[in-house]
Order: structure tokens, then C-alpha cells, then sequence
């Protein structure tokens, strides 16, 4: 068990630049997931702590420890590969012992027939089974452990993948969007299995997705990355409700956060749409401002009372518990969706015209450059209005 | 009402030509290699398996048999052996490997007859290169030396070389000890590019990720990881290259009919080869038939190995 810090690391390719200047510290036990588009870097950033590519700059720290220079083999990391990269002329048991054999075992022990007149082999081999048969029962995989992966299914193989991570006994888990190739039913079940497991483990995991829906459910802290940069770090919660940037407001959430353009005006009065919005700016300056409201703060009004929004109700989407209103709003690109319970919705057609308010408190309003604007304290927003 | 006939349209053309171009022939060999038949004799006598009595018993198709497959059996295995690790090699380098791919495939792609008469000069006992070198390096002290291994106290005339150098370098294609040899040696020039080719091909399929798994997993030196995933992922490769390399050395020809034409003494008289002088130039198409029988009998046989590996023992998928 261990933590790992990364400091400063860049990693540039010829010119192009795909991390600029990673700081992270992860705690011993905790799982952290790695989230963003592709291209965001988080694969790389998994990488470089596997060892697998090496950093062009800063430097990488497991349990206090500078690996820079250190063997992807000799950090105590297990790795977990998006197609798995299960060894496909192995059974599955022959997967699970690899690892152990090439750590423990010297090469005389190893070589195929001859190893087993090799001095020490039989009581290592039968250390080696244990430890296989002990992360077979965790995964429930005993009965698999004779056929080859080519005979499993998918989710099967994946449990192998993760027997093959866990028989080491590592420092931490290195986790390459390791659900992505499942059926959707089973990429939910996995989510709790894996986070399950953790418990269980107690163990460092490391977790790289571009589902942000994985990264909410199932991580201790989350870290946003984009365009090599990590944009937020901090607790699923936080990163949803508090996002530091336009770019995670978007990113995380779905549907996504809706950004109506709008405007501060040197008293820190903030209209969106030409409407004024109940919330003030903490430092009043007058300026173009996106104005954020989530699906779920955004409320349909049955008449107009001066100070809603209004659109056309272009498609509804009716998932049963919620219904999602998609409007063309002008002045805003793409849809504005506004989740509400069925029986709110009921008296809007599609076509219609209808007025939305977004709740007071829930704006999440974002400068020019993308960072969030401080907003005043309610109580002095009322005294000044 | 009758059935359309039209299905016998679109099958025919192919089933005609088949029976025609290869059925047949096969047919007829078979038929005619057990018979004394002789191009251009009005008819034939049914001798039963005279002929191939005659593989089994004369000495003349014990060396055959011995040649033919002397032959395989240095060509497939240091063919195999030198393309895969070409491949190997040229699969690892960032820059050049073009440069490589092109010298290597260069003798596939040359007319192997030309290519033969180019070696016939090189290998010329007397004003060829090859001997002119090796001459060159008894006058060199040191050179003698290492390569007569008297520098580890051997007498040079217990050594290959030492002993060359005193006498003469071998007549290389005119003497039955080094003819064959040299045949081999140029079919492994030949060939290895091709399974190089091959070889690359493979190299290109396996996985990333499980090599980056195997470093993961601990296989530190190139060999761990050459073992755990490059050669079993090679395994539908090497089963092709190695049925196509064995058909290929069964098949040579063309250099034992440039530089040897079976000699000297019948230590190149290759399966081929013996087909065209019987067959061809002697025009006992009897005998000579016999011999293709034969010679599809073992190509049929490198075949069937080949099927059962690719369907049993190398099938991941």
C-alpha cells in the first residue's frame, strides 16, 4: 500500500506538448479517478506513473520514493488494460501465475521442464498456487481458472485482468478505462464490484475514464484533465456542485450544464438572456458572463412573470422517474434541457412555447476566461436590491 | 416443371477448368507412373509399380530423396531463423527500417536464374571473389590465425581454414561435399527476405498493450518478453512460414539446373530437378511421373501439418 505524487511532470512529443506541469498527490488507499476527453493526457498520466513512458520533465514519488529511473517491474504497480492484454495462449490460471513467477522465481526456476529439477522451485510453486487460489475466491473465477481467455466473455475476462492485477499484492492499481469495453448492463455492475473490491483491498487505485458517470460513482476524489492540464481535483460532490471552470461545469454532469450568456454590469447586477438573474457579483465589473444552471435547477413556470426565460419545447424525453425538456432557446447553441418530474411537465407540448426560471442560489456563473466568478453573499445581494 | 438448370452456368466454367488445368494432369501422372510410357512411343505397357520400386531401390533416388531433403532441412530451418530475427531487429529500430526491408527482399524479388549466374562467377574455384578473399586472409598474420584457431594453440592444419590455406579452397559447386551446401546457402539468401516479410507482418498484429502488460508483470529483458508474448503470438505465423519455406526448398530448381545440373555426383539431384532431367530431357514420362507423385505426396503432407496446426494448436481467437 502506498501513495503516489507526481510533480511538475510534462511530457512533450517532438513539439506537441500533452502534459503541461502535473501535480497530484494521491493518498495511500484512496481511489482516484482520472477523468476527461480523449486526448486530455489522463492516459499518459497513468503511464508515466506505470512507467511505461517516462515523463520529459518532473518527477514521479511512490510511498516516498523517486521512481523516475525505476522499472515499470520494480515499482510494485499492477495495471489493469482497457482490452485487458490477458496473455491469450495462457489459461487462466497460467495468466495468474505469471506475474508471480517472474517476481519470485529466478530464471533456472522458470524455464519451461527443466525449472521443475531446479533447487527451491516446488516450495515457491506451491506459494504461488495459494496466492492464486486466494484471488480466484475473491474474483469468483475457480471455475474459469482452466480455459483459455479466447472461452470467456467479457466480463469474465475482465475479472481476470483484475486476478492477474491482484495476485502481486501490489502498492496500487493503474486502472486504463478498464469498463469500457463491457454492455452497459455490465459496466454498472462492474462499477460497484470494482469499488467493492477497494474496500475490500484497502488498496491505492488509480482510475483513468472518459465516463464521467464512473468517475462520479465510484471515486474518493476526482480529477478533471484537459488539454494536459488538471482543471479540478477534489471529491465527486465537490467537483459537481463548486466546478472551478466552464469546461468541468460542461464536462461533468449529464446532460450537461446549461450556460446561458449574460452580462455584469458595474453595480453586480448579472442579467443572462436580458434577464436579470437574483444572484450579484461579489467584485462588481461590468462585462460579457456565461451564467450555468444544471437540468435539475432550471424550473418550467406555467405563465410568464417578467423574469423568466422562455423557448420551444423541441423534444421530450421521458426516462420514466424524470422527463428531459429539450427547448431552442435564442441566443444559446444546441438545446437547453430542463429535467422535471412527469407530472410538472405534463401541460407542455412539443412546439409550445414555454417560461423557465433557473432556482435561486444554483447560478454558477463564469468569467470571460472561463474561471468562476465569485458571487455575493445572499444577504448582501438583498441589501442592495 | 423442371428445375432451373442455370446454377450449372455459373459452376461450370470454374468446375471445367479445374478438372482441366489441375485434376487431370494429376490424374494423367498418376496413370502414367505405372506405365514404361516414353514420349513419342505409339503405346505403353503396364508395368504396375515398377517405377516406384525403382524410387526405393536404385541408388540413383536414394540420393535423390537424400538431397531433396538435405536440402529442406538446412534451408527451412536457417531461413525461418534468420527472417524471424531480421524482423525482430528491423521491428525495433525508429529509423532505417525501410532501408533494411528493401536490402533483405532485394534477392526475392531478382530473377533467381540471373541471380545463379552471378553466384557461378563469385563461387568460381579458381577466379571467383569468394575464394579470392578467403586466399587473401592466409598472408594476413592474425587473421590466419583467428580464423585457423592457431592463436589457441590448435595446429592450423587441424582447422578448416589452416588446412585450406595450405591446400586449395574448395571447388565450392564442382566438389559433392560443398555442392549442396552451396545450393542451401544460396536459397537461404534467396528466401529469408521473404519470410522477413512475413515475419513483419505477424510483428504488426500482436498487441501493444501486452507487452506493456509483460513489463507490468515483470518480464524485464527482451527475451522474457520474446517468450511470454512475441513467439506464441507468432504461432499462425510460423506455422505459414515454415509450410511455405518447406514447399519452396521442395521445389528448388532453377539453381540446380544453372550451376549443377544435378552433380557432381548426384549430390544435387533434387526432386525437381530429377522430374525435368527424366521427365523432360530423357522423355521417360514413366518414371518421371512417378517422381511428381511422389513429390505431391509430400507437398500434400506439409499441407495437412499445416491445416492441423492452424486448427488445433495456434487458434487464439
Amino acid at each position: 500500500m502506498a501513495g503516489i505524487v507526481l510533480r511538475q511532470v510534462t511530457k512533450t512529443y517532438g513539439t506537441l506538448r500533452v502534459l503541461n506541469g502535473i501535480d497530484l498527490d494521491i493518498a495511500d488507499g484512496e481511489y482516484l479517478t482520472l477523468v476527461g476527453p480523449s486526448g486530455c493526457g489522463k492516459s499518459t498520466t497513468l503511464r508515466i506513473i506505470a512507467g511505461l513512458e517516462s515523463q520529459t520533465t518532473g518527477d514521479v514519488e511512490i510511498d516516498g520514493r523517486v521512481v523516475n529511473e525505476v522499472r515499470p517491474s520494480r515499482r510494485d504497480l499492477a495495471m489493469v488494460f482497457q482490452s485487458y492484454a490477458l496473455y491469450p495462449h495462457l489459461t487462466v490460471r497460467q495468466n495468474l501465475v505469471t506475474p508471480l513467477q517472474l517476481r519470485d522465481m529466478n530464471f533456472w526456476q522458470r524455464i519451461p521442464l527443466l525449472g521443475y529439477l531446479a533447487p527451491g522451485r516446488r516450495a515457491k510453486m506451491s506459494k504461488i498456487e495459494d496466492d492464486v487460489r486466494k484471488a480466484a475466491e475473491t474474483l469468483k473465477i475457480e471455475p474459469l481458472l482452466h480455459r483459455k481467455p479466447g472461452q470467456l466473455s467479457g466480463g469474465q475476462r475482465q475479472r481476470v485482468a483484475l486476478g492477474r492485477a491482484m495476485v502481486r499484492n501490489p502498492a496500487a492499481f493503474l486502472m486504463d478505462e478498464p469498463l469500457s469495453n463491457l454492455d452497459a448492463a455490465l459496466r454498472v455492475h462492474m462499477r460497484a464490484e470494482l469499488s467493492e473490491l477497494h474496500r475490500e483491498l484497502g488498496a491505492t487505485f488509480v482510475y483513468v475514464t472518459h465516463d464521467q458517470a464512473e468517475a462520479l460513482t465510484m471515486s474518493d476524489r476526482m480529477a478533471v484533465m484537459m488539454d494536459g492540464d488538471i482543471l479540478q481535483l477534489g471529491p465527486p460532490d465537490e467537483v459537481y456542485e463548486d466546478p472551478r471552470d466552464i469546461r468541468v461545469a460542461e464536462f461533468i454532469g449529464s446532460p450537461k450544464m446549461n450556460i446561458l450568456p449574460g452580462r455584469g454590469d458595474s453595480a453586480g447586477r448579472i442579467t443572462a438572456l436580458g434577464v436579470a438573474v437574483e444572484e450579484a457579483l461579489a467584485v462588481p465589473s461590468e462585462g460579457p458572463l456565461s451564467v450555468g444552471f444544471r437540468p435539475e435547477h432550471l424550473h418550467i413556470q406555467p405563465a410568464d412573470n417578467g423574469a423568466c426565460f422562455s423557448g420551444r419545447l423541441t423534444y421530450k424525453e421521458n426516462l420514466g422517474s424524470d422527463v428531459f425538456l429539450h427547448l431552442a432557446v435564442e441566443g444559446i447553441e444546441g438545446k437547453a434541457v430542463i429535467r422535471a418530474k412527469p407530472h410538472e411537465a405534463d401541460f407542455a407540448d412539443v412546439g409550445e412555447d414555454v417560461w423557465f426560471t433557473g432556482e435561486v442560489g444554483m447560478a454558477r456563473v463564469f468569467g470571460a476566461d472561463g474561471k468562476r466568478v465569485a458571487l455575493a453573499e445572499p444577504q448582501l445581494m438583498r441589501k442592495t436590491s | 416443371m423442371g428445375r432451373s438448370r442455370v446454377h450449372l452456368w455459373f459452376i461450370g466454367p470454374a468446375i471445367i477448368l479445374m478438372m482441366g488445368l489441375l485434376i487431370l494432369p494429376v490424374f494423367v501422372a498418376a496413370v502414367l507412373s505405372f506405365t514404361d510410357y516414353n514420349l513419342g512411343n505409339p503405346s505403353f505397357n503396364w508395368i504396375g509399380v515398377e517405377n516406384y520400386d525403382r524410387l526405393v531401390s536404385r541408388s540413383t533416388y536414394k540420393k535423390m530423396f537424400t538431397a531433396s531433403l538435405t536440402y529442406v532441412l538446412l534451408v527451412v530451418p536457417i531461413s525461418v531463423a534468420l527472417g524471424l530475427g531480421a524482423a525482430l531487429l528491423i521491428a525495433s529500430l525508429r529509423i532505417g527500417g525501410e532501408l533494411y526491408k528493401a536490402v533483405f527482399f532485394l534477392p526475392v524479388m531478382a530473377t533467381l536464374l540471373a541471380m545463379a549466374i552471378v553466384w557461378e562467377f563469385a563461387l568460381h574455384p579458381i577466379v571467383g571473389v569468394v575464394n579470392d578473399i578467403l586466399r587473401s586472409g592466409c598472408d594476413v598474420g592474425w587473421l590466419h590465425a583467428l580464423l585457423s584457431g592457431s592463436w589457441l594453440g590448435g595446429d592450423p592444419l587441424q582447422s578448416w581454414y589452416g588446412h585450406a590455406c595450405a591446400e586449395d579452397f574448395p571447388l565450392w559447386l564442382g566438389d559433392k561435399n560443398y555442392a549442396l551446401g552451396t545450393i542451401a546457402f544460396i536459397g537461404i539468401w534467396q528466401g529469408f527476405g521473404f519470410n522477413m516479410v512475413l515475419y513483419l507482418a505477424g510483428l504488426t498484429s500482436v498487441p501493444r498493450e501486452l507487452y506493456q502488460a509483460a513489463h507490468m508483470d515483470g518480464a524485464d529483458s527482451a527475451w522474457e518478453r520474446f517468450r511470454l508474448v512475441t513467439w506464441p503470438m507468432l504461432g499462425p505465423t510460423n506455422v505459414f512460414v515454415v509450410t511455405i519455406s518447406s514447399i519452396r526448398s521442395f521445389q528448388v530448381f532453377d539453381t540446380v539446373e544453372a550451376l549443377t545440373r544435378g552433380g557432381p555426383s548426384k549430390s544435387t539431384y533434387v526432386m525437381v530437378y530429377a522430374m525435368f532431367e527424366k521427365g523432360v530431357k530423357q522423355n521417360l514420362l514413366g518414371i518421371g511421373s512417378a517422381i511428381t507423385i511422389v513429390f505431391l505426396g509430400f507437398v500434400l503432407i506439409l499441407t495437412l501439418i499445416q491445416v492441423y496446426f492452424v486448427n488445433r494448436r495456434v487458434h487464439y481467437a
